[in-house]
This record gives C-alpha cells, structure tokens and sequence, in this order.
C-alpha cells in the first residue's frame, strides 16, 4: 500500500512538473529587436550593433529602447522561415536578392524602404546591376526592398602546384594540364543553376555579349535559350564533361576530396567555400577568374557560329541584401539600423573581418583593405572581376526563378552535358532539350 | 455481451445514446441539474458543492469570454471569429503597408477553437453528470460526496483518470489537432502561389487529389506510383533482411559453447551506441568514388575506375540496393538485441523434449526456436515496416533521394513517400500536395499496421506464451 501511494506521489509529482514546464514554455517572452545575419557573420553584426547602441546614446543623450539581438540563420532558409511565419521573422534580415520576389508576392511579407537618406545611400553605394534587382513591383507601384551590403559570385580555385598562372587563363590550358597529370580538369561544388552559370552565362569576348538571353528588361517573355550559339557552347561543354580528363560533375566523394586528393585541379566556386578550399589544398591554393573556351570545329557543327570563336565564362554575381518585415513594431528605428550596417565602412570591416566581399561599387579602389598582398584580397578582387562577366539573377513574374529549380531546368542542362547513351549527341536533341529550360523560364512549364 | 451494440443498428443506437442521457437528465434531474443544463455548476452549488460548482462555473465563464472577446494572436483572431474565418480563411487582401489575412492561422485558429469547444462541452455534460450523480447520492443515501471526498476519490480509485486526463490533453492538442490541420490543407490550395499572410487561399475540395491521380502532365500523378512502389520495396527488403539477418546473427551468438558471447554481442550494440547520422556519413564517405573501399579496389585490380554507388549512381538500382546493403549495417544490431533476448528466454524444456523425440537440429529451429522469436517479435516486425516506410534519415543522408529519374525533377530515384514529401513542402511549398501524400502514407501506414497486427498470432493467442 505504501509502496503504491509512493508511486502515486512520484507519478503526481512528475505531472506538476510537466504541467509548470509547459506554463514556463508558453510564457510571454521579452521583445527584443532581432536581427539575422549570415551564421559566418553573427560576432561581427553583435559587435557592430553594440556599437551602433552606443553611437545612439551619444547621438540622443537617450538609452537605444530595445534589447537587440543579433541571431545566425542560413541566408539561403531565411526567406523561407519568414514565409512559413510571418510574424515569427526577424526585424531586419539577410536574404540572397532573389528571393526578392516570393517576399513580394501578393501583398508583400517585407516592408518597403522610405527614408530618403537610405534610399540614396543604396543609389549612390551600389553597381547599376544590383539596383537593377532590388526594385519590386506590388499591386502596380515600384518600391526599394532590398539594401545590398554582400555580393558573390563565382570564380575558380586551383592547385597551384600543377597549375600556372597562364594555364589557368583558357580551360584549353587547364585541360591539357590535367591530361598531362592524369587529373581531371576541374570539379562542380552542384549541378544547380548557380553553378551552371559558368556555361549557361558565358560570354561572346569578341562581341561581349551574352548568347542566353534570361529576362531581359525584367520581362518574363524576353528569354531566349535555343540560339545557335548556346547550342555550340553546350556542345563545347559537353564534350569538356565527357572527354577525357575534362571538368567532372559533383560525386558522392565531394569536390573537397578531389581537390585534397588530387583528383582534379581546381573547383569553380565561390568565397563562401573559400575555408574548405584552403584546407584541402593549404599553400597550393591558387584564385583566377574564370576562365575562357574556344570553340573548335566540333563544337560549331550543325550551326552558324564560327570555329574559333572565343567565350569568358560567366556567372550569377549576386547580392545578399537587408530586408525589414513588414508590420515590425520597432519600424521608426529599422532603417537607421540599416543606415549603418550597409555603410562603405562597415562593409570594409566585414570584408577584414569575414572576408564578405562588399557590395560597395568601388570596394576594389577604395578600401585600403584590398590593396594589400594576400590570398582574401584576391579572392576578393577576381569575384570583383567576375562581376564584368556576369549578371545578378534576374526574374520574370514572382515566382519564375522558382521554376528554374523545381521544373528541373538545371537537370535539363546536365543531361545535356553528360549526354549519356548519346542522347544529345545531335543539334537537334540539343536544342529540343533547351526549348525546354526556355518554357520553364517563360511559363514554368517544359512543354 | 450485448449484442445491440453491434451492427448497424447498434452504431447508430450508441451515437443517440448520450442525446438521450442528456434529455433523460434534464426530465428526471432536480432543478438544480435542469439549471447545470444552462449555468455549469449551478446543480452542484444547488446541492452544497460550492467548490466543485464554481469550478464547472468559472470553465463556463472562460470559454463563454473566450468566444465573445476573440483575443487576437499574431493579428488572427480565435473564439467566434474563428469559426467565420475557417469557413472564408479570410477576405483581407492587404496591402504594401497592411497585411493581407493569415489564411493558414486561419485554418489553424478555427481547429483549435474547434478542439477547445469539444472540451468545454466534454466538461458541460459532465457537469451536468455530476449534479445528476447528486441527486441519486442524495435519493439513495441522503447525502452528496463532498469536495474532499470528491478529491481523495480522484487520487484514490479514480487515480488513472487523474493521471490520464493531461496525457490524453496532450495527445488532443499535439497530436490530434495538427493531424487534423494537416488533413485539412490538403483541401486547399495552399502552395508556393499563395504563401500564408501574403496571398489568401482557399478551400477547394477534392482538387488535390484529383490531380494527384488524374494529372498525367504533371510530376505529381506521373511519380506517385513509382515513389510508391519503392517505399514498399524499401520497407519490405530494409524489414526483412534486418529482421532475419538479427536472428540468424543472435542465433550463432546465443549458440551453445561459443566463447566471448558478452563480446560480440557488445561490439554489434557499439554500432547503436554510435549515432545513425554519423554512421550513415561514414559509410558515404566509405564507398564515395574516392572513399578507401574503392582506392582499395581499384589498387587490387577489382574496379577499373570510380564509380558513384549512391547520389550519383548510373543506375537507379545500384543506389536503391546499396541503401538497402548499408540500411543492414545500421538495423541489423536491434533485432538481433531483440532476437537474443527471446532466444535466452525459451525454456530449455522445450529443447530437451524435442531432442528426446529424436527431432533434429532443423526441426528443432523450425518448430520452437523461429516460432518462439516470431511471436514475441511481431509487435517489432510491425512497427519496423512502418517505421521504414517512414524512413526519413537514411535516404536524406545518404543519397538526398537522388539520382535524378526521368520525368522526376522533385523526386528522384530513391526518394520515399515521405521525403519527397519534405521536398514538396521545405523546398518547393506545395503544402497542400504535401498534406495529400502524408494522408495517403497515413492510409498506407495504418491498414498494413491494422491487417498485419490483427492477423498476427501476438494478437490472436495473446496468453499462448506466457
């Protein structure tokens, strides 16, 4: 009897307790002003808002009237996370700029920008390209949204022990390298529409202009994908994937593997994988823009374009940009914030102190910071030339880039590519293939 | 038994059942039990059961404010408010500076007011059960129980309802409520077009469904069926393999006169003791086409070249069956944990009768050692299916339900229901095509729960082996 009495206490006990730790869970929590920044970047943004605190005090003789907390979050989920919930998002938050659009749709889940002082920061601060995409239309007037304080985009990284600096001027160079070593030429982080941009962007050096046309204008209709030249740039990089000692697509191993191990030479990516490049290749490590392709009689066959002629390699080069949620309370203090986070020198300091490059339109000229000799400095300046080959992700309708992820467009490019069983081994199958990526892009269906 | 109960006639006689208790009570109770059918508590209070009375009162005060005041969460209103707007999910389009209706709040508010009026009726009528109870106390013995009474009752003989009560409100509001709300968006277009608080959305019916099934254009119809068929083949092959490859391992450890059993039987629980994710990781890199095992092979003459065996597999079948190999790895120590513990608990008896009548070392497996594991594992068994039909971790980390098929450009070759499931709701926000496959998976899920178990013989001799 006692022994079940006891038990019964304990059982009671053990609910209480449930029950008060569910009370605790739900109770109100304080308020905060939340900020959410890159993981890589949260040290810095909290010792930046300390400080911006105290510029505050001294500027009004009064204490900042929130506590402010600055979280990491995955730039790439944050949008999502604030679409899941609206409520639930940050007060000021970093997002990659195309998603942009999702966040606008309908009736707008970020709150527009409209203090004029911010408004010519970004103007006078920013490249034409990123103004160009951070400008949305909601139900008929334009507003700013975005304000760029980071840009990317990609480059290459190579061993520079196999590598000279000449060779990794044309893939020709690379390649035959890499047949030398017995190497593969240079490996893919993905197969996405980030990565494929190396081929899909690439540009005419002669007449320095883009064969792919992907919403020109900001106008869904204006994509055009099925030119002969895109044809003869895929057939160039097909026979690059396929051939031997050519580019390789990602592997179960991953790109960190080949390159520690020498399996291939170098890996087209970005600075945000700078870390894991410098660990597999260490003093090796060596950064080049991306490099250019000349096209032989091979690749031209079935089409108008010339043998000979020359491509750059191209890119996405894109922004990560401060957004407001729509509806925060603490909107009469966001934009200030935002003033001075996106400021030319607090962008310099997050390039000293995270090797963020800045999306400041002269960083290159005049930071002090990127005038000095070393590997982030130039990993900096190549992604800063990389800009004069790549354009931002543009956009057609709110949810057209959506399309190019989920209707599978990059899946289209890498069939192509790998030609497996000779399926592409013709223009035509090409070119039917690239149709499709093109409908995606313009209705977001294949056919 | 009473046979009234069954059958059609009984299912509809149990459902009217408590409407005539409710006007049973009304027409023979006290006026104290008439008025607890508009004031909860009053037949209570009536009969001296302050205590007990203004507890029923004061549920009946809180819902009733509740519903009249509608407090606002997130700017989406519950009590009365949300009755209205789960049937509109909203008419407040927005705009730039004001939010549009939180359609999905919406939904969510008017299930859980939904869920908050059952209960306050579940305690209405059992105030009303209470003042009646009163009356009898009061006609049979000449006294009602009293609040201590009441009390020492409920920590007494009653303690299981005391103690099951916020288990069973725990399970109403998250289990119950977010399934139902999880049913519920799968009759609504609730997709990446119309993102909660940005763009209203809409009940629809029975739209998802049909084009699940009658949308041959789309990926959904066209790669439903073979997602479907490889999660059964998944779940049969990963089941079953562990299942048997557990009992044949704990058989040769529990095998008489080995020595070091404690050991080997402590090397394979290392590999639970080891977490899956890392486990699964390990293996990737293990067998990745620059991975030790295929250096190996190639340096031996075996492998000419690297091959993927997973993400990047050529062939579809190469991955799905190296999933299945690498599943035995990470399965294969709990059902021989599980085995093992049945085995040591055959009576020796059993043994000993059956070497008397000469029956061999086969027979003996055949007829005592398999029957015995089978039926006390068959609970496992069940749940092990179900559990690999929903087998998130394995296919997400070791090959993300890749390679790519054709025609699948959100589901790839070796994606389960459920994980094409994430993709469809995390990564592309088609939440209400989401809710239709988690519906279906639950179908799935419980029929082959409720044939299996039913059929088993764990259910059908339940004391046979005790």
């Amino acid at each position: 009897m006692r022994r079940i009495k006891s038990f019964r206490s304990l059982a009671l006990l053990l609910a209480i307790c449930m029950i008060m730790a569910l009370f605790a869970g739900c109770a109100k929590k304080a308020n905060p002003l939340t900020i959410w920044v890159g993981v890589e970047s949260v040290d810095f943004y909290t010792a930046k808002m300390a400080e911006y605190v105290e510029n505050y005090k001294a500027k009004t003789g009064e204490d900042f009237p929130y506590e402010i907390a600055v979280q990491g979050v995955d730039t790439g989920s944050a949008a999502s996370k604030v679409l899941d919930d609206i409520d639930a998002g940050a007060d000021i938050f970093t997002i990659a700029h195309d998603n942009l659009p999702k966040l606008t749709a309908g009736a707008s889940a970020i709150a527009p920008v409209r203090s004029q002082a911010l408004l010519t920061q970004i103007k006078s601060d920013n490249p034409q390209a990123f103004l160009d995409v951070i400008d949305m239309n909601v139900q008929g007037t334009t507003y700013t949204f975005g304000i760029p304080y980071i840009a990317q985009s990609l480059i290459l990284m190579y061993n520079t022990k196999y590598l000279t600096k000449d060779d990794v001027k044309t893939w020709e160079g690379i390649w035959a390298a890499a047949k030398k070593h017995n190497m593969q030429s240079v490996s893919l982080t993905g197969s996405d529409g980030f990565n494929n941009s190396f081929l899909v962007l690439a540009k005419n050096e002669t007449t320095n202009r883009m064969p792919t046309v992907l919403y020109e204008d900001g106008i869904t209709e204006n994509c055009n994908f099925t030119s002969d030249e895109v044809v003869a740039i895929m057939q160039w990089g097909q026979r690059f994937f396929t051939g031997a000692n050519g580019a390789k697509m990602p592997t179960d191993s991953g790109w960190e593997i080949e390159l520690r191990d020498e399996i291939s030479l170098g890996v087209i990516t970005g600075a945000w994988k700078f870390n894991a490049a410098k660990a597999a290749l260490g003093a090796n490590l060596g950064i080049a823009t991306l490099p250019s392709f000349t096209l032989t009689s091979e690749d031209v066959k079935g089409t108008n374009v010339k043998a000979g002629t020359v491509y750059r390699s191209g890119t996405f080069a894109d922004c990560k940009v401060f957004v407001m949620k729509k509806g925060s309370d603490k909107a009469d203090y966001l934009e200030d914030i935002l003033l001075f986070l996106t400021s030319k020198e607090v962008q310099e300091q997050s390039f000293i102190e995270c090797a963020n490059l800045p999306a400041y339109k002269n960083a290159a000229k005049e930071f002090a910071s990127m005038q000095t000799d070393n590997l982030e400095t130039e990993l900096a300046a190549r992604q800063l030339d990389m800009f004069d080959y790549g354009i931002p992700q543009p956009f057609g309708t709110p949810t057209s880039q959506f399309y190019y992820y989920s209707k599978g467009a990059p899946d289209l490019i890498r069939e192509i590519l790998e030609n497996k069983d000779g399926l592409f081994g013709t223009t035509e199958a090409i070119r039917t293939q690239l149709q499709k990526v093109e409908n995606i892009w313009k209705t977001g269906e294949r056919e | 038994m009473d046979r009234k109960k069954y059958g059609i006639s009984g299912f509809f006689q149990r459902i009217a059942q408590p409407f005539i208790n409710f006007y049973k009570r009304f027409m023979d109770g006290s006026i104290g039990t008439k008025m607890s059918h508009f004031i909860m508590g009053a037949g209570n209070i009536y009969h001296g059961q302050i205590i007990k009375g203004l507890i029923y009162f004061l549920i009946q005060v809180g819902y009733v404010v509740f519903m009249v005041t509608c407090p606002k969460v997130n700017n989406t209103p519950l009590g009365y408010k949300a009755f209205i707007n789960f049937v509109t999910l909203g008419t407040q389009e927005g705009d730039i500076f004001t939010p549009a209706d939180n359609s999905m709040l919406m939904l969510l508010f008017g299930v859980v007011t939904f869920g908050i009026t059952l209960m306050y009726l579940f305690a209405y009528n059992s105030s009303i059960k209470s003042s009646y109870k009163a009356d009898k106390d009061l006609k049979n013995y000449g006294k009602v129980t009293t609040f201590r009474h009441d009390l020492k009752e409920m920590f007494g003989n009653r303690f299981y309802i005391a103690m099951l009560t916020p288990a069973t409100l725990g399970a109403v509001v998250f289990t119950l409520l977010p399934t139902l709300f999880m049913i519920l968006i799968a009759f609504t277009n609730f997709d990446k077009e119309r993102q909660a608080g940005l763009k209203l959305f809409d009940w629809v019916g029975l739209d998802n469904f049909t084009t699940f099934f009658t949308n041959p254009s789309g990926e959904i119809a066209a790669r439903f069926l073979p997602v479907l068929g490889w999660t059964l083949i998944w779940a049969f092959f990963a089941t079953f393999l562990n299942y048997y490859g557990g009992i044949l391992l704990a058989l040769l450890i529990n095998k008489k006169g080995l020595k070091g059993k404690v050991i080997f039987r402590a090397i394979f629980v290392l590999t639970i003791a080891i977490p899956q994710f890392i486990s699964l990781l390990a293996m990737r890199n293990l067998i990745g086409e620059y991975g030790p095992l295929q250096s190996f092979l190639i340096k031996v003459g075996i492998m000419s070249e690297p091959m993927s065996f997973l993400a990047n597999a050529p062939n579809v079948w190469i991955a799905r069956i190296t999933i299945i190999l690498i599943n035995l790895w990470v399965g294969i120590p709990y059902s021989m944990l599980l085995a093992s513990g049945a085995i040591m608990n055959i009576p020796e008896s059993l043994y000993e009768a059956a070497r008397i009548d000469g029956a061999s070392k086969f027979t003996i497996l055949r007829k005592i050692t398999m029957p015995y594991i089978v039926f006390i594992t068959t609970p496992y068994l069940i749940s092990s299916f179900i559990g690999n039909i929903t087998s998130f971790n394995i296919i997400y980390l070791l090959t993300g339900g890749m390679p790519k098929v054709t025609g699948g450009y959100i589901a790839g070759g070796t994606d389960l229901l459920v994980t094409w499931l994430y993709k469809l709701t995390i990564d592309e926000q088609q939440h209400n095509l989401g809710a239709v496959i988690g519906i279906l998976t639950f179908l799935l899920t419980s029929t082959v729960t409720l044939i299996t178990y039913r059929r088993s013989k764990s259910y059908k001799e339940e004391d046979a082996f005790q």
